[in-house]
């Protein structure tokens, strides 16, 4: 599934992807300014087949994702992903194409409308991810709307020379700020 | 990999899946004492589904089934992932189930038991890996026999007679094997040593 177009702060919102998109997504993972706690930065399809997964992923009963823009720019992804609809458990990413924009509070802006859309339109009980430890923005980003940390798995990738260790954290919709409810929930 | 190849333990043997087996899949898939512990692999489905479901797996790149047998009768199964590359050094157990009319018999920690040597002993992994519900006892006491170490407890993860129930993940890395087993779980007989499989120096078997 892909998510519906929903309007934040600071020129943020979430939009359903387009192809255009879709040829971004598999260019920035390419990129080392920012992959540094990403993949392995290996491209598996050939440059044709974000046709094939843009397809695949709007048939997925199982995950939900959305471009992320900033002041009407495509910037980056996100989205909750291997949906447990017994559980009703997911578990929730976000990928930030643009190293230069880093630092402006677009990944907040991104996960306070993505959770607010999970908790009020998906009804699920819980959401779960695992950041890398040392991408502090990003456990932050999730940290401000409602997640906590439940463990550290230790050693988990390796860059430059150093093991690095993962954030565990998951969410539910009672952690959620209240007073951080975007329209038009809020 | 997809599907497993045999592994001996002392009273248990993992080998690989065959369609008779699939009907003893189904019977634990639908028993209420192994889902209130673990997330079945698969839900109950007719004989053809489970039949295509064994095929998608012998085409699974990721992992790998064993069937796990004692006195000559299916008793469990188990699932392993090997993570994705470049990073294939690590296992995680999906699925670990024992027949429930075989609880209490031993088999479990001699089937993981048996896994765990050909993981670091044969396949030489880094560190293996699981999750598990608070009240799965049984597999709480295997792990901590074996040396697993908590570094996670998840609220309310499983769903199960009307209410959640917490998860933990769990690990045990190599240097834990080696100590605690290594000496005395091996696969092979060291090389020269005059045991089964190994080479003595006139080179012969």
């Amino acid at each position: 599934m892909f998510g519906p177009r929903i309007i934040g702060d600071d020129g943020v919102e979430l939009r359903t992807p387009s192809l255009e998109d879709y040829g971004l997504f598999a260019k920035w993972q390419l990129e080392p300014a920012v992959t540094r706690f990403w993949g392995p930065r290996l491209q598996d399809e050939p440059p044709s087949g974000a046709e094939e997964r843009m397809k695949k992923d709007g048939e997925s009963k199982t995950s939900l994702l959305w471009t992320i823009a900033h002041a009407d720019e495509t910037v980056g992804f996100t989205g909750i992903f291997g949906i447990d609809w017994v559980r009703r458990d997911g578990e929730t990413g976000i990928f930030i194409g643009r190293h230069d924009l880093y630092g402006r509070g677009i990944a907040s802006e991104t996960v306070r409308l993505r959770m607010a859309y999970i908790w009020n339109e998906l009804d699920l009980h819980r959401t779960h991810n695992w950041i890398a430890l040392p991408n502090q923005g990003s456990w932050r980003a999730n940290k401000k709307s409602g997640y906590a940390q439940v463990g550290t798995y230790p050693r988990v990738g390796f860059r430059s020379g150093e093991w690095i260790d993962e954030w565990l954290g998951e969410a539910f919709p009672h952690t959620f700020p209240k007073d951080r409810t975007p329209p038009p929930w809020r | 990999m997809a599907l497993g190849g045999i592994i001996r333990g002392k009273r248990t043997t993992l080998r690989t899946p065959t369609e008779d087996d699939l009907g003893g899949y189904a019977r634990w898939m639908a028993d209420m004492r192994v889902r209130a512990l673990v997330r079945p692999w698969h839900e109950p489905a007719m004989p053809a589904t489970w039949k295509e479901r064994l095929g998608e797996q012998t085409k699974e790149k990721n992992g790998a089934l064993w069937s796990i047998e004692a006195e000559a009768r299916l008793v469990g199964l188990v699932r392993v992932g090997f993570g994705s590359e470049p990073h294939r050094d690590s296992a995680h157990i999906h699925d670990f189930i024992v027949d429930p009319d075989e609880w209490r018999k031993g088999y479990g920690f001699d089937a993981v038991l048996a896994l765990h040597r050909y993981l670091f002993d044969y396949l030489d992994l880094r560190r293996a890996s699981v999750s598990l519900t608070v009240e799965n006892a049984g597999a709480r006491r295997i792990a901590d026999r074996l040396g697993y170490t908590e570094f996670a407890h998840k609220h309310e993860v499983h769903f199960r007679d009307g209410a959640y129930v917490d998860e933990l993940e769990l690990l045990m890395e190599r240097p834990v094997w080696d100590e605690r087993w290594g000496k005395t779980e091996r696969e092979y007989q060291p090389l020269g040593s005059g045991g089964p499989g190994s080479v003595d120096p006139k080179g012969d078997v």
